[in-house]
């Protein structure tokens, strides 16, 4: 990436329709970009038109870009937020439910529904392919609420207040909902390997 | 090597006599701030106390820390292509023209 004096420079440039600072923008980002949009959305075409309709939105704001934080963080956020959009309108109206997989407890405040106590075998089947590929489908499955905190803090490592501002959400609900969005996903992935 | 069920036992008196032993309900209540590393060091010290006596509770926290690795190994299977093709760079550029 370039550095904040280099990258003033290409502002400035792309402020005043430079052709060439485009081409540089489109080329020097747009990797890291796909690689965003990639690991946010099921597939490669997918991922394709997120970098399109984020650039488009790109060149849209890019006179309104205050540079209070640096173009690369800026790019990042347009395109989480792009993905998200498209996530949000893929989804099924049918999502997977946290009902049905809650902890319960008896007097002693110990667990009395505990789905997995196999745990070798549990252990296998993390590690087969099948999993890893289905982790995917699973996590998109899940309540939109709890799909986006997952891809943005699990996934994308962002912290959790970049997360809470993408979300306009406290961080605290970005907590809440990381930890229950865990619970689902491994209740769902403990369902499939019995 | 002692029995499940003397282990029960024994966490279950620990629960109620010991002061500030967890019970399982408690140490969900902490699972989040355990994985953050947000658990203060007396809040440590009973969360691993807990886990090391109920086998339920290590299970669940081992399957909690598989759960979120396996997410991110799962996505990482989609590996992002090094270089955009030419053509959708083209695009992209032409699109700006339009605009």
């Amino acid at each position: 990436m370039l550095d904040r004096e280099k990258e003033n420079h290409l502002i400035d440039k792309l402020l005043i329709n430079d052709n060439k600072a485009y081409d540089r923008l489109v080329r020097d980002y747009s990797s890291k970009m796909y690689a965003i949009a990639r690991r946010l959305l099921r597939n490669e075409s997918d991922a394709e038109e997120c970098l399109q309709k984020s650039f488009i939105q790109v060149f849209k704001k890019i006179e309104r870009f205050r540079r209070d934080s640096s173009l690369d963080t800026w790019l990042h956020r347009i395109t989480v937020n792009y993905a998200l959009m498209m996530l949000r309108a893929q989804k099924k109206q049918q999502t997977t439910s946290l009902e049905g997989f809650t902890q319960h407890y008896n007097e002693y405040g110990e667990r009395t529904t505990f789905t997995n106590n196999s745990g070798n075998n549990l252990e296998s089947f993390f590690e087969q392919q099948e999993t890893q590929m289905s982790i995917n489908e699973f996590i998109r499955s899940l309540p939109e609420k709890y799909c986006n905190v997952i891809l943005l803090r699990d996934i994308q490592e962002l912290s959790t207040k970049d997360t809470a501002e993408i979300l306009a959400i406290s961080e605290a609900a970005v907590k809440t909902q990381l930890h229950r969005g865990r619970l689902l996903l491994k209740a769902l992935i403990e369902q499939q390997a019995e | 090597m002692i029995k499940e069920s003397s282990m029960l036992m024994i966490k279950r008196l620990m629960t109620r006599y010991v002061p500030g032993m967890l019970t399982c309900k408690e140490v969900d209540s902490f699972l989040f701030d355990f994985h953050e590393g947000q658990l203060s060091f007396t809040e440590n010290l009973k969360f691993k106390l807990h886990i090391s006596m109920c086998q339920d509770c290590k299970t669940y926290l081992q399957n909690y820390e598989k759960t979120i690795r396996l997410s991110k190994e799962g996505i990482k299977i989609a590996e992002p292509i090094e270089k955009i093709p030419e053509e959708l760079l083209q695009v992209i550029l032409k699109s700006r023209i339009k605009k």
